[in-house]
């Protein structure tokens, strides 16, 4: 009982705290390198806290989905956190979901979001939620085929014992198999979280933007909601993608609270050097052309394909 | 030791889907730049291995030999040809590039089966890489049909050389000192001719689209 509530307070409070950081130092390391000092690390959460206390304005002729949309991202966002565990050394009492409830809960809170895009009927949001769906349906399968080869080689499809398997690969980077996955993966994030190759997320009112055309009609406490639940999401995949290919618990080698305490410091370290990675990557390549999105997709699908078909032919 | 091995010919892999997804020349070399900078740290490592244990230079000498010409020397000229005739951006492929892609993974499946037929798929870890490789030569072949430009042309003949020589790393660790020697410089004198003739071919005909050379003149 008490490690159920323990991983509750670790994966919804640490989390939900962690979340904003991660586009802080992103924003902090892009600002550095055009020699503007940038905005301090803490920014995101001063907006936020701003945000909370403004009132929301709301469309006359909007309908429910609009005003429940905000609530249903955070949850799904919050959700699909608790089946992502960022630490492995806290055994989660309940199977707590797989990678399917991962990928579909995601989806729907993103079904939602494109929902109350086209709720307002402004020309900008029906633009970006056509283009969400384009981006969604392409790099689905995609990310279906690799968690599902990851979850073949575990032989079992919950997340917590798709990592508990990791700790156990010697130096994942370097086998064939999850280094195929794993170049796939990164295609994955960057389309997922609205990152440079796919989407701008600095830009607001121009033709390009897609995840930001989405939430241009919302405003307070709605738009704080919209963006804390962008923030987790992207936290989520970053979680996925350390904890399965950087796996560290097993070097530990102790257990007990503290064993935990440097568990969830050595986590934060990762998840620091992939945002820096994630920063490097947005100041160096350029946004694609629309059109252009779908030979992304299709590459991370064949390289996933791949490394499947490695695995099905070599084994794990 | 096999474990990096096997990496490098899965990153190997990864650059030539990267390759086929690239739209612009100036990608493409850049991104034949990367691949033959890995063929050099393979055969680096496979040169340090063979002179730890039988004392053997060859390997070693080859490496700092694609260092010189792959890495450095052929883009730097493939680059510069480039700038002279890259005048007018023309849509440069038959089919588009998702389907390319995925026409290249029908391939290593192809690659998959053709080398299950051999001995020994199921003996030893070297299986990998032979498949990874010898997918790399067709695909090289692959990106030379369907490319309309002379260079991207060009960079598909590299692919493919960039194929056998990886191959023959992984099977045999390296072909006789004399026969790489030879083939290096077969494809520096190629490129270079390969190069001139680019010129010419946007001389006389005004693009360096190959579709264009069978339209008459009069």
């Amino acid at each position: 009982m008490s490690d159920m509530i323990l991983f509750f307070i670790v994966q919804t409070g640490f989390v939900i705290l962690a979340a904003p950081l991660v586009n802080g130092i992103i924003k902090k390391i892009k600002a550095l390198t055009q020699k503007r000092t940038g905005a301090p690390l803490l920014q995101m959460y001063y907006d936020l806290f701003k945000l909370f206390k403004k009132t929301s304005v709301v469309s006359d002729v909007s309908s429910w989905i609009f005003r429940v949309t905000p609530y249903i991202v955070l949850a799904t966002a919050v959700a699909a956190a608790l089946i992502v565990p960022v630490t492995t050394l806290i055994k989660p009492v309940w199977n707590s979901g797989d990678v399917i409830l991962l990928v579909y809960i995601l989806a729907l809170g993103r079904f939602f979001m494109m929902l109350a895009a086209l709720d307002t009927g402004s020309t900008f949001g029906g633009m970006g939620a056509s283009r969400e769906a384009m981006i969604s349906a392409l790099i689905e399968p995609s990310i279906m085929v690799s968690l599902l080869t990851i979850g073949l080689i575990a032989k079992s499809t919950s997340v917590f014992e798709m990592m508990t398997f990791m700790q156990t690969v010697h130096n994942p980077l370097i086998h064939p198999v999850y280094l195929m996955i794993f170049f796939a993966l990164v295609i994955i994030i960057m389309a997922e979280t609205a990152r440079i190759p796919v989407d701008d997320p600095s830009t607001h009112l121009e033709l390009t933007m897609v995840h930001e055309a989405m939430l241009l009609e919302y405003s307070g406490r709605s738009l704080a909601l919209m963006e804390l639940g962008a923030a987790i999401k992207q936290l989520v995949f970053i979680t996925l993608l350390v904890n399965l290919f950087l796996p560290h618990d097993q070097l530990l080698g102790i257990s007990g609270i503290t064993a935990i305490g440097i568990s969830l410091l050595i986590y934060l370290g990762k998840v620091v050097a992939t945002a820096v990675l994630i920063a490097i990557v947005e100041v160096s390549t350029v946004k694609l052309r629309l059109f252009s999105i779908p030979n992304l997709a299709a590459l991370s699908f064949i390289l996933s394909f791949i490394g499947f078909l490695q695995f099905f032919v070599f084994g794990g | 030791m096999t474990n990096y091995l096997d990496a490098l010919s899965v990153l190997l892999l990864v650059s030539a889907f990267i390759l086929m997804g690239n739209k612009r020349t100036g990608s493409y070399i850049k991104t034949f730049q990367f691949q033959s900078a890995l063929v050099a740290l393979l055969t680096g490592i496979i040169g340090i291995n063979s002179f730890a244990e039988e004392g053997r230079v060859d390997v070693l000498i080859i490496g700092a030999i694609v260092v010189g010409i792959k890495v450095l020397f052929i883009p730097y000229l493939l680059k510069k040809t480039y700038a002279k005739v890259a005048y007018r951006v023309e849509k440069d492929f038959f089919l588009n590039i998702p389907l390319l892609i995925i026409i290249c993974c029908f391939i290593v499946v192809f690659c998959y089966y053709v080398l299950s037929e051999t001995a020994g798929i199921n003996t030893g870890i070297i299986n990998n890489q032979m498949v990874n490789s010898v997918s790399l030569i067709l695909i090289g072949l692959f990106f030379m049909i369907s490319r309309k430009k002379a260079i991207g042309q060009i960079v598909g003949f590299l692919v493919i050389e960039n194929g056998i020589f990886v191959t023959a790393l992984f099977a045999i660790q390296g072909m006789p000192f004399i026969v790489d020697i030879g083939i290096l410089m077969d494809i520096l004198v190629a490129v270079i001719i390969m190069g001139m003739m680019v010129f010419r071919i946007d001389e006389k005909f005004g693009s360096i689209n190959v579709d264009k050379i069978k339209d008459l003149r009069g």
